[in-house]
């Protein structure tokens, strides 16, 4: 048995090598438009691991984090081309300003549950896309902000994918550390159920918002990384629409899983791909998809693979304890 | 010593009064009983006591400290356990987890972000399960146990808080009488080795009679008859309500 546990073990950090180095060498061999695309997925990635803190470990379903994902998009933007601030700065200012907004929207939020706790994180999103698209001597309104300049080591396509490769892989890292840590248990005990996990003495609504600040603070990140490869910001950023994507993408690989998100972000933005070059109803697809999903694969892709594997996971969580 | 003083605790839903100026005074290393028909307040009782709702009237004392007005976990973390009539567990969660998670919280380490649950944790994780008998089936997820065994599996998330009073709500219902004999050995036998003053509700008279050094009799909200076993047995107001039951 322990035998067996090494192999899976030892398996699993061969594919991370190969992966990583399969990762670094991508630009060798992939054209500047696979390369986008590749880059589109890692924010994606970041942006639904960030929300699956939330939704996943903690119970909590938000339909807004695109608000806060524009707020990181925003924040760079602006303090780029108003405040002349440099892009390395601008970039860590972004995730910073989306978990200041995500404590404040987060303090109201965690107050209520279910549809309700939803409903409210939707109406917050709306509020700053409101903001954006109406505020146009401060944000450009529906122009958006264009020709945010990056500087010259970033400009080519292929730094910015190491750059983007790099954060991704920090970003990852430390959501999985705070999964996996007793942060990351009390989460899911609360999710699992609040009421016991308040009479074991946690106190529920501040751990939820601690969650809430977290998911804010990588929906941010994500959101300066995309304004820095993209160089222009839209209000349709801060939309329900690009909110639910990120929700979808995780519902897609699996919320219940850490990788799930990951998995889903890369499904997601080849099938977008793929359906677009022979259908302009990517919506149609994407809402079989969902509907799919609902119906017959609730624990999404990661789940799916998981609990055909299960023999091998159980093990597994047993080896590490 | 007096480890819980309730002065009068009342609650009422809408006109009915569920809990009706009830005192208690419950010494430390107690082992005492409450028992009653159905509807009597028992629960509520319990909730009233452990914070989960609140007191119309009265005063709760514990460890020398007025706890009236403190919400729930401040309550736990002062010693004050249960566990739940109905079961109440972390379904998708594994055994392990469910008691993992309660000593890491008695341990004040869940807000640790960056690093997992020591090994002390799991040992003491894994100590709990060994003497609630769940050690072997600590990977199975606690939704999928056997009503038996999450039974058991609630009583060891509510020993992991480390509880001063542990206070158990039917703690065998639902159970076969060869589970229900061994769930009360148990249950005596842990209260006896780690000192606890234990309280709890139970409609098996076996059980009451068994392990109680006091029974507190309940009907319609008050406190009607307290003593030792035998003392309650042969109080005619008892007999009365429980006419027809094997007193």
């Amino acid at each position: 048995m322990k035998f067996l546990q090494n192999r899976i073990n030892s398996l699993w950090k061969m594919a991370l090598v190969i992966i990583l180095t399969f990762l670094l060498f991508l630009p060798s061999f992939l054209s500047l438009g696979n390369i986008s695309l590749v880059i589109e997925m890692l924010i994606l990635a970041v942006a639904a691991c960030g929300l699956n803190l939330l939704m996943g470990y903690g119970g909590m379903v938000s339909f807004g984090p695109a608000g806060l994902y524009a707020i990181g998009a925003y924040t760079t933007a602006l303090l780029i081309v108003k405040g002349k601030v440099v892009f390395s700065l601008a970039i860590i200012a972004g995730p910073i300003a989306a978990a200041i907004i995500g404590l404040l929207i987060g303090w109201f939020c965690v107050r209520l549950t279910h549809i309700y706790f939803a409903l409210l994180t939707l109406a917050f999103s709306q509020i700053i896309h409101m903001i954006i698209f109406q505020w146009y001597s401060f944000t450009g309104g529906d122009n958006g902000i264009v020709n945010i300049r990056v500087p010259e080591s970033l400009a080519p396509i292929n730094n910015y994918y190491y750059f983007t490769l790099a954060l991704t892989i920090i970003c990852l890292a430390i959501l999985r550390i705070i999964g996996q840590s007793s942060f990351g248990k009390a989460l899911q005990a609360i999710r699992e159920n609040p009421e016991r996990a308040e009479f074991i003495g946690i106190n529920v609504r501040r751990y939820q918002l601690a969650a809430f600040v977290i998911s804010s603070f990588f929906l941010g990140v994500a959101g300066s990384l995309y304004c820095g490869f993209n160089r222009n910001v839209f209000p349709v950023y801060a939309h329900w629409v690009k909110g639910a994507d990120i929700i979808v993408v995780c519902l897609l690989g699996g919320m219940y899983n850490f990788w799930g998100p990951l998995l889903g972000s890369i499904l997601y933005v080849i099938f977008d791909k793929l359906t677009v070059s022979f259908t302009e109803y990517w919506p149609l697809v994407l809402g079989m998809i969902v509907v799919f999903l609902v119906l017959f694969m609730r624990g999404g892709v990661a789940g799916f693979l998981s609990a055909k594997y299960s023999a091998l996971s159980l093990s597994k969580s047993e080896m590490k304890k | 010593m007096i480890l819980l003083e309730a002065q009068g605790i009342s609650k009422t839903f809408g006109g009915l009064k569920a809990v009706d100026k009830v005192d208690l005074l419950i010494e430390e290393k107690e082992i005492s009983s409450i028992i009653g028909p159905n509807g009597a307040g028992k629960t509520t009782l319990f909730n009233l006591l452990t914070g989960k709702l609140k007191c119309d009237a009265g005063k709760i004392i514990f460890a020398g400290e007025d706890i009236t007005e403190l919400p729930t976990r401040e309550i736990c973390r002062r010693g004050l356990g249960r566990s739940f009539q109905r079961i109440n567990i972390f379904p998708g969660l594994s055994a392990f987890e469910n008691v993992q998670i309660a000593v890491l919280a008695q341990q004040k380490k869940t807000k640790n972000i960056f690093s997992p649950a020591p090994q002390s944790v799991v040992n003491k994780t894994n100590e709990i399960l060994e003497s609630v008998g769940l050690i072997d089936k600590r990977y199975i997820l606690g939704g999928l146990l056997s009503h038996g065994d999450q039974k058991r599996l609630e009583l060891g998330i509510a020993l992991a808080t480390r509880p001063k009073l542990l206070m158990l709500d039917e703690p065998t219902a639902g159970m076969s009488p060869e589970e229900t004999e061994k769930t009360t050995e148990l249950i005596f036998k842990l209260a006896r080795e780690q000192g606890l003053t234990l309280l709890f509700i139970e409609h098996d008279m076996s059980v009451v009679f068994s392990i109680s050094d006091k029974i507190r009799v309940m009907h319609q909200g008050r406190i009607i008859a307290q003593g030792k076993p035998e003392e309650v047995k042969a109080n005619n107001e008892v007999q009365r309500i429980y006419l027809g039951e094997e007193v």
